[in-house]
């Protein structure tokens, strides 16, 4: 049966079901590996792998500031991933996470930009709503081109988070440029009520964290409880069973795309209105990317994201410990997160199917 | 709980005791332990460039001091978060002087030199001052001037280009005195620049200088691009071009005209040498020809020995303190007066300075 070309090679067969145990296990197996795998390379580098260990995948844990940080820095990555999740467990796959990121600290930043003088305990909250409706906008050009053209969402949101950056350089270049800032492109300082208190004195993790959990059960309540979330993975898994019974495909494109862009979109408000207290270039470190990286190591699954966001946020924390204190260069923190999207992509193939050796293949008649 | 709370209170005592233990150990060892020196940047270290100049001239402090002193650098930190959070990393870790090789890393650099008094902060490019936190600059208006004056003997055109990073003070000033270098030697010449924002972008940087080549710009500035696409490509185009920090002659053999190079290492030896006695003293730091940080070096042997000649003349003038580039009548580019007849601009004129000399043909972005 198979080509004499291939016939020392094995082949992929479809399980015909797929443990659940199996399922589980395919993260951690996934960190596992690449840990492995990044250790050797780390090695090969010249590098102390137990220093490296000790940064990398103690540190994080080992002081309450080093921790805090890991909170702060899981807190964007999970709040976006919640959405993207929904959006790829109904076949929607919003890339453009990024853009609407921008966007979200863009909205967010205007209340301080025109009206740096004002005080008062709403403005922050309002930030955070703003930050949420232009993540929604700016995902909702891509779901208007997707249900009416049938334009490819994945293109037009990762083209539109590339549109996105420019606005923000348009901005910061010219009209919202901080007027005593040294033509820096960046916007002035926040005013103090614009910036989200903080939930730890001492640390950098503010409120948002709370509102980040909250909507992170939300969406596990959405997901597997409701109708709505019903229809999503119904249209997901089965799209012509989902036509038969009236569950439109139009709606369910819009609903992801939306959730995406509102969950992105809020990220970015609370990292402007958080650590960053000002509108930079600099506002992302590619979130909206990694966050597709942590809803994949997750499971598309609402709790396993939470874990797997810590699990990413260890990573980013750890890989800058490591280069501070083991001289990692931060490129090496990258390899390690495409490794283990890797790892993890490879496990979750194995997961639903098996390798068949051309032996067993000759084995049977043909 | 009790279980919970008595966890508590051994890792307390445990801290306390670790906490006097590495106290007394290092009272004990002050005097042993050696200075923890930090380099933070933007972007690579390379072989060229700003990084690399900053690196550079970390060297003689190390020569001078051999163990006493530790030096880290951390090359490729993007301005932001994730900036703060590892500055504060080194410090904590020890590291009591800290070198931010960028501007945009001013507000985190800032809070850590306000929280620990015994921490200093040297800060390139800024404006802010603390009595342990320097901000840093070079006078590389007084090279451009000098290589301002060979490109206008050189060029046939009469026309001159740059690529330029950010339209900052510090690197208006270095255009408007290659304009007015190369209005000394040819009154009608003009120079046409093309604001990049980016420190390090190497496509964006080499499709500049094409540009500018295409609109028949025969001499062209690299103003703090810190990658060699600039230069690569005007050797490739046959025209001749210079740049700041560290010399880029390897990739123009032919028609590199020059380096406006910027040797840190007296400045950084000084400020050492102040940490360790205790002397240090925060102070805007504007440093030049005079200081021995900025040297022009490797002069095209194309540039005629006339103009040589002038040029080494000033050079002189300008290393006494007898001649400055900024010294009046000078028109703005709008045509109004910039600088009086007989008047020259103070350095805190210079480091604030907003506008084009008369000869600049593009506009300053608003």
């Amino acid at each position: 049966m198979t080509a004499p070309t291939t016939a020392f090679l094995p082949t992929l067969v479809r399980r015909e079901r797929a443990s659940l145990l199996a399922a589980l296990i395919a993260p951690p197996v996934a960190l596992a590996v690449a840990t492995a795998l990044n250790l050797a390379l780390y090695v090969l580098m010249g590098r102390d792998p137990v220093a490296v260990v000790h940064a990398m995948l103690l540190e994080p844990f080992l002081s309450w500031a080093s921790f805090s940080e890991v909170l702060l820095k899981a807190g964007p990555l999970l709040l976006i991933a919640q959405g993207l999740a929904i959006g790829f467990r109904a076949k929607v796959f919003n890339i453009g996470a990024e853009g609407q990121f921008i966007l979200g600290a863009i909205f967010a930043s205007s209340i301080p930009v025109w009206f740096p003088q004002a005080t008062g305990q709403w403005i922050w909250p309002l930030m955070l709503l703003l930050g949420a409706i232009g993540g929604a906008l700016w995902a909702s050009i891509t779901a208007f081109w997707r249900v009416r053209l049938n334009a490819s969402e994945i293109l037009v949101s990762l083209m539109l988070s590339l549109v996105a950056t420019q606005l923000l350089n348009y901005l910061l270049l010219g009209p919202w440029k901080d007027p005593a800032g040294f033509n820096f492109p960046q916007s002035v300082m926040f005013q103090y009520d614009a910036m989200v208190p903080m939930l730890f004195a001492g640390t950098r993790v503010n409120v948002s964290l709370i509102l980040t959990i909250v909507l992170s059960l939300a969406a596990w309540v959405f997901m597997q409880k409701s109708f709505t979330g019903y229809k999503l993975q119904v249209g997901g898994l089965a799209p012509r069973a989902a036509g038969y019974a009236g569950f439109s495909e139009g709606r369910a494109i819009w609903l992801s795309l939306l959730i995406g862009g509102f969950a992105a979109g809020l990220a970015g408000a609370a990292e402007v209105a958080g650590p960053l207290g000002q509108l930079q270039r600099s506002i992302s470190t590619g979130y909206g990317y990694a966050a597709i990286i942590v809803a994949y190591l997750g499971g598309l699954h609402p709790l396993g994201i939470i874990a797997s966001a810590m699990v990413m946020a260890v990573l980013y924390i750890g890989g800058d410990n490591a280069m501070v204190s083991a001289n990692l260069p931060i490129a090496a923190v990258r390899v390690f997160q495409g490794s283990l999207l890797l790892a993890y992509l490879v496990a979750v193939a194995f997961v639903r199917y098996r390798l068949e050796w051309p032996r067993a293949a000759h084995r049977s008649p043909s | 709980m009790m279980n919970h709370l008595t966890r508590r209170t051994l890792m307390k005592g445990l801290a306390a005791t670790g906490l006097a233990g590495t106290l007394g150990s290092r009272l004990a060892l002050a005097a042993d332990e050696p200075l923890g020196i930090t380099l933070v940047l933007p972007s690579p270290v390379g072989d060229v460039g700003w990084g690399h100049a900053l690196a550079a001239g970390l060297e003689p402090v190390k020569a001078a001091y051999g163990d006493k002193v530790k030096v880290t650098v951390l090359e490729n930190i993007q301005e932001g978060p994730d900036a703060d959070r590892i500055m504060n990393k080194t410090v904590a870790d020890g590291n009591k002087f800290l070198i931010a090789g960028s501007f945009g890393y001013q507000n985190g650099a800032l809070q850590i030199a306000r929280r620990d008094p015994s921490v200093t902060v040297l800060h390139a490019s800024g404006f802010q001052v603390a009595p342990n936190f320097s901000p840093f600059a070079a006078k590389y208006f007084q090279g451009t001037y000098l290589l301002g004056m060979a490109a206008a003997a050189l060029s046939k055109t009469g026309k001159l280009g740059s690529v330029s990073a950010f339209a900052i003070p510090e690197l208006i000033t270095s255009v408007n005195a290659f304009t007015l270098g190369a209005q000394a030697v040819n009154p009608d010449i003009e120079v046409s620049v093309v604001w990049v924002n980016s420190w390090f972008d190497p496509a964006k940087e080499q499709e500049a200088a094409k540009a500018l080549i295409a609109q028949k710009c025969d001499v062209i500035f690299s103003n703090a691009q810190d990658t060699p696409s600039v230069i690569a490509a005007c050797e490739e185009a046959g025209v001749y071009a210079f740049n700041l920090n560290s010399s880029m002659k390897k990739y123009a053999p032919k028609t590199y005209l020059g380096c406006v190079a910027t040797d840190w290492s007296p400045f950084f030896k000084a400020s050492v040498d102040a940490h360790l006695a205790g002397t240090f003293k925060g102070a805007n730091t504007f440093l030049g020809v005079a200081d021995k940080v900025v040297e022009v070096v490797d002069w095209n042997p194309d540039i005629p020995a006339d103009t040589m000649t002038k040029i080494k003349e000033l050079e002189a003038k300008i290393a006494d303190g007898s001649f400055s580039p900024f010294t009046g009548p000078i028109a703005k580019a709008d045509g109004s007066e910039g600088v009086a007849g007989g008047a020259t601009l103070t350095d805190a004129e210079i480091v604030a300075m907003d506008w084009h000399v008369k000869g600049v043909a593009s506009p300053l972005p608003k």
